[in-house]
């Protein structure tokens, strides 16, 4: 199953929520660790399903419902629960999935609301995967060419924004 | 496209490995010998993360936005918070 739009990801919510509840009940979980585990699986189930790494047949709700238990397995085990984590589950779960913000705060911040548009666009080429073309269409871009080299000039952008940030934190 | 826009572009190509060939070959060899180069690869590498990062925080708002609306309804309520019970 493809989760297309907010009323399909609401409907998958709704009867998905419920299995790892009773799931993170069954691990000693309370219900804000039922529904943060269930943000991080749909979260990863949404980015196979953008790169297109989803196995066959596999029903949404289940293989959610499949990255959850991993999940609570994992966060069982970093209580120091003596459970055992197969190594293929554990490569369902994204690397780096729980690093650390990449930057410090302030510059997430700044970022989100300063470079609201250029964060926006790189979202959509690089987090969403977006066709160009789709992109070009709703930033408004004259052609393809115009849309491309904005991403890069976004990037440019941002990563210049990085780089003083590096400054700044080596001369303090 | 200007140098800068350029230099950006293959950078991107070699961090998402789409870089292939006698262009890899010299662009590695390019790094090998530039600092300068190695830290606009390693600042691009953040923006990347920083993107990454910032997609799963709007996502985490959306799913909470749903999780609330749902919780208003009172029998969904109810067979989720029955289980805690």
């Amino acid at each position: 199953m493809q989760v297309q739009d907010d009323k399909q990801l609401e409907e998958l919510y709704r009867i998905t929520m419920p299995k790892v509840a009773r799931m993170a009940h069954r691990m000693n979980g309370n219900l804000d660790m039922a529904r943060d585990i269930l943000h991080d699986a749909i979260i990863i189930y949404l980015e196979k399903q953008q790169q297109h790494t989803l196995p066959e047949l596999h029903a949404a709700s289940a293989y959610i419902t499949g990255i959850a238990r991993i999940l609570c397995i994992r966060q069982l085990r970093q209580k120091g629960y003596d459970l055992p984590l197969e190594s293929v589950s554990a490569h369902i779960i994204p690397e780096n999935y729980f690093d650390p913000p990449p930057v410090r705060p302030g510059l997430l911040q700044y970022l989100q609301s300063a470079g609201k548009r250029c964060m926006e666009l790189l979202k959509a080429f690089y987090y969403e995967e977006q066709s160009i073309s789709d992109i070009a269409a709703t930033f408004r871009f004259k052609s393809l060419h115009s849309a491309s080299v904005q991403k890069y000039k976004c990037l440019e952008k941002v990563r210049d924004h990085i780089k003083q940030s590096d400054y700044a934190e080596t001369v303090d | 496209m200007r140098k800068q826009l350029t230099e950006i572009e293959e950078i991107d190509a070699f961090l998402l490995q789409t870089l292939r060939g006698v262009p890899l070959l010299v662009f590695r060899a390019r790094l090998a010998v530039s600092a300068e180069l190695r830290a606009k690869v390693r600042q691009q590498q953040q923006v990347h993360q920083v993107i990454k990062y910032l997609g799963r925080e709007e996502q985490r708002q959306q799913l909470q936005a749903i999780h609330d609306h749902l919780m208003e309804d009172a029998s969904f309520h109810h067979s989720i918070t029955s289980i805690f019970q």
